[in-house]
């Protein structure tokens, strides 16, 4: 059975350095559809970067910032980029090698295609 | 007092180890008699090297004595051991306060309000040390020397040990804040932000204004609102990347309806704090992450004290 976010997923694991792709609830953190590199726990991504987007959504809310579209958390050995609509959130998982720029607007013009 | 002295040297001669060196050299600070309490809390120190109760009495015993960088040695190590030390941390803050290190006196003092929220002698120095010195009553000299650190001395008492509560809420007499330090303090990033639209600040662990200001358009600065509000994301980002095996997290950027705002941790002499700066959403991101790395880098130099204000070299 194929999901909507299918081909999505798939053209960003494409990219140099994407280890996985995932659409997430931001509600519950719970894995909608998911695309990732064997060693990559899903579910277990799929809950932090739901609770790291929440969090900054509604920090940036408190702080008088307005709603949030892109999240990035950069790590020593790889990063994560969120981006979300409503109550989705499409996380990519990305060692150092990406190219983080691409990543965003790729990202970005993907909230289109969220239902 | 006395009677309390006896039985606790009995206990220490029958024990050497015994933790009762505590109380018996706070006991001997109390009474004055400085020499034997310094006896008995380097000697407890060589068999408890890590317990930050005995350098927190080690540290008073300095201070009484009027040697305030030796206190805040110990004070220091005392935090190393228990980060949450709330002795130490008063200790640290009352000291720094009468060395003129306004900033630092501020983070110690709410760290260890924060640890101790009834104890009225912090919430008290801390009013005193946020209130302009036209506001602070006596406008006299600030005490200096041995007359600082008298004062110290009995308004840094662990909770543990409590100083007499008259001693030591009349003995509060913290010098007040110089406005020049608190205006240093804003004016740290003001070269690196240049007269774009962007703004930096310096958050302590608990979120708290360090260092640089968020001023708005009606000329309000809401830097300590914001970054209360995102301090939290830190928090969240360290969390994540400990799950997640990706190493120490290096930076969190978001984009907001109005701002970009970038974030980093600043770590310095194991004491955690995060760089935080926004930008209107018109100034390039890659402009606002070089901005982040020079802005995380002067928080450093500045938390190490090798720059001042508006960033010259000291």
């Amino acid at each position: 059975m194929t999901s909507v976010f299918l081909e999505m997923l798939d053209g960003f694991t494409r990219q140099r350095g994407v280890q996985g792709g995932l659409v997430v609830s931001e509600r519950d953190g719970i894995v909608v559809d998911a695309h990732v590199q064997l060693g990559v726990r899903a579910s277990v991504v799929a809950a932090l970067a739901a609770s790291i987007y929440r969090k900054a959504r509604l920090s940036a809310e408190a702080a008088g910032l307005g709603g949030v579209a892109y999240v990035e958390l950069a790590a020593v050995q790889g990063r994560l980029c969120m981006a979300g609509r409503g109550d989705l959130v499409v996380v990519l998982v990305t060692d150092g090698r990406s190219s983080v720029g691409l990543l965003r607007t790729a990202l970005l013009r993907a909230l289109d295609n969220l239902p | 007092m006395s009677d309390d002295i006896r039985r606790w040297s009995e206990e220490l001669a029958r024990d050497p180890a015994s933790l009762v060196f505590i109380p018996l050299g706070d006991a001997l600070r109390r009474r004055g008699q400085l020499d034997p309490a310094l006896k008995v809390a380097t000697r407890g120190l060589e068999r408890h090297p890590y317990d930050a109760d005995a350098h927190d009495l080690l540290a008073r015993i300095w201070a009484d004595r009027g040697e305030l960088e030796r206190a805040m040695d110990e004070w220091g190590a005392a935090l190393r051991v228990a980060p949450q030390h709330a002795g130490a941390l008063k200790g640290m803050g009352f000291a720094c306060s009468h060395a003129g290190r306004g900033v630092d006196a501020e983070r110690y003092l709410v760290a260890a309000l924060a640890t101790d929220p009834t104890d009225a002698t912090i919430s008290a120095a801390l009013s005193r040390l946020r209130m302009p010195p036209a506001a602070s009553g006596d406008g006299g000299p600030r005490p200096s020397g041995p007359e600082a650190v008298r004062s110290i001395r009995d308004s840094s008492a662990s909770p543990s040990h409590p100083a007499p509560a008259a001693e030591s809420v009349s003995e509060l007499e913290l010098p007040p804040m110089p406005v020049s330090v608190v205006q240093d303090a804003r004016d740290v990033f003001l070269d690196l932000l240049g007269d774009g639209e962007q703004t930096a600040l310096l958050l302590d662990a608990q979120g708290y204004v360090l260092a640089g200001s968020y001023v708005v358009a009606d000329g309000r600065d809401v830097g300590q609102d914001v970054g209360g509000a995102l301090s939290g994301v830190s928090d969240e980002a360290q969390r994540a990347m400990r799950h997640l095996g990706l190493g120490e997290w290096t930076s969190i950027v978001f984009e907001t309806d109005v701002a970009a705002v970038a974030m980093a941790p600043v770590v310095q002499d194991g004491e955690a704090a995060v760089a935080l700066v926004a930008a209107a959403r018109s100034v390039p991101l890659g402009l606002v992450r070089r901005l982040l790395r020079s802005v995380t880098e002067r928080s450093a130099a500045w938390l190490t004290g090798t720059v001042g204000p508006t960033g010259a070299e000291l």
